[in-house]
């Protein structure tokens, strides 16, 4: 009961704070609903008993990422004013009926596509009742270091290289 | 209720907001914000089915090494648009159309 109610909030959270990134005007409001996404999909790793991903989840993105697209947001001054109530730039082929039409076809056509094909895989892989709960952290711990540790010592090179480089990128030039 | 098959529609859900703000948005950071919908809805769907199918954990190491690309690749990118501010004083993505200023 108490699961299916963390679900229901947590998809609810994600989906509208993804529809909010998709439609608000302010580029200020998209972040902050993408944090909200964000803290939605911490909550759907936490109902499935990840729950190490969801504290990496919750720390690397709402205190890492998005206050970095703040910053970013906030030294490059906001976003110009010249898009439509939805936030969408206006592009010649918007509003014209030919397109509607033809984009509602393709709408129609794909999704009955995609429904078909994805039937059976979703029917047959579908479990009831969740087993008990157990931490993660010390299983995620001992395959990181044992069986993954290649990927472990290159992703630790790939964020050295990653912080230099946005160092050295973003150092202001003389002349 | 808390099956595969919602955990796969939300994810999808999440790519096609994420790809919906690649096309619509011409902000650089706001195509930023996008790619981080569509790396989240990847991670979501790696744990989802790592908990549904075979109920080990290699799909969460999957998510978090998802996470940490995402981390250096907003590190990087945002570094970039600063630096392309500074230049160009502007960060509409058509006025990206040359490698050197």
């Amino acid at each position: 009961m108490f699961e299916n109610i963390l679900f229901f909030l947590s998809a609810a959270l994600c989906i509208i704070g993804a529809a909010g990134v998709v439609f608000s005007k302010n580029l200020m409001h998209a972040c902050v609903l993408l944090l909200a996404s964000l803290f939605g999909i911490a909550g759907l790793y936490a109902v499935i008993g990840a729950d190490f991903l969801a504290a990496a989840q919750l720390v690397i993105y709402a205190g890492g990422v998005v206050i970095l697209m703040l910053f970013a947001v906030m030294l490059t001054g906001g976003s110009s004013d010249n898009s439509n109530k939805f936030g969408i730039e206006k592009i010649p082929a918007m509003g014209s009926t030919k397109t509607y039409v033809i984009a509602g076809f393709s709408v129609l056509v794909i999704s009955f596509t995609v429904l078909k094909l994805m039937a059976n895989f979703m029917k047959s892989y579908t479990k009831g009742e969740l087993p008990a709960f157990s931490s993660t952290v010390e299983k995620i711990g001992t395959l990181l270091v044992t069986d993954h540790v290649l990927a472990f010592e290159i992703s630790s090179i790939l964020l050295l290289g990653a912080l230099v480089g946005a160092a050295v990128i973003a150092r202001p030039r003389k002349g | 209720m808390i099956s595969l098959s919602s955990y796969l529609f939300i994810s999808f859900t999440l790519f096609i907001a994420g790809i919906a703000v690649m096309i619509a948005r011409k902000n650089i950071i706001a195509m930023m914000l996008g790619i981080e919908l569509i790396l989240n809805s990847a991670a979501l769907n790696f744990a989802a089915y790592t908990r549904f199918i075979n109920n080990n954990l290699e799909g969460h190491l999957m998510s978090l090494f998802i996470i940490v690309i995402a981390a250096a690749e907003a590190a990087v990118g945002l570094a970039i648009v600063i630096r392309f501010f500074q230049i160009k004083e502007t960060i509409h993505i058509d006025d990206a159309a040359q490698l050197q200023s």
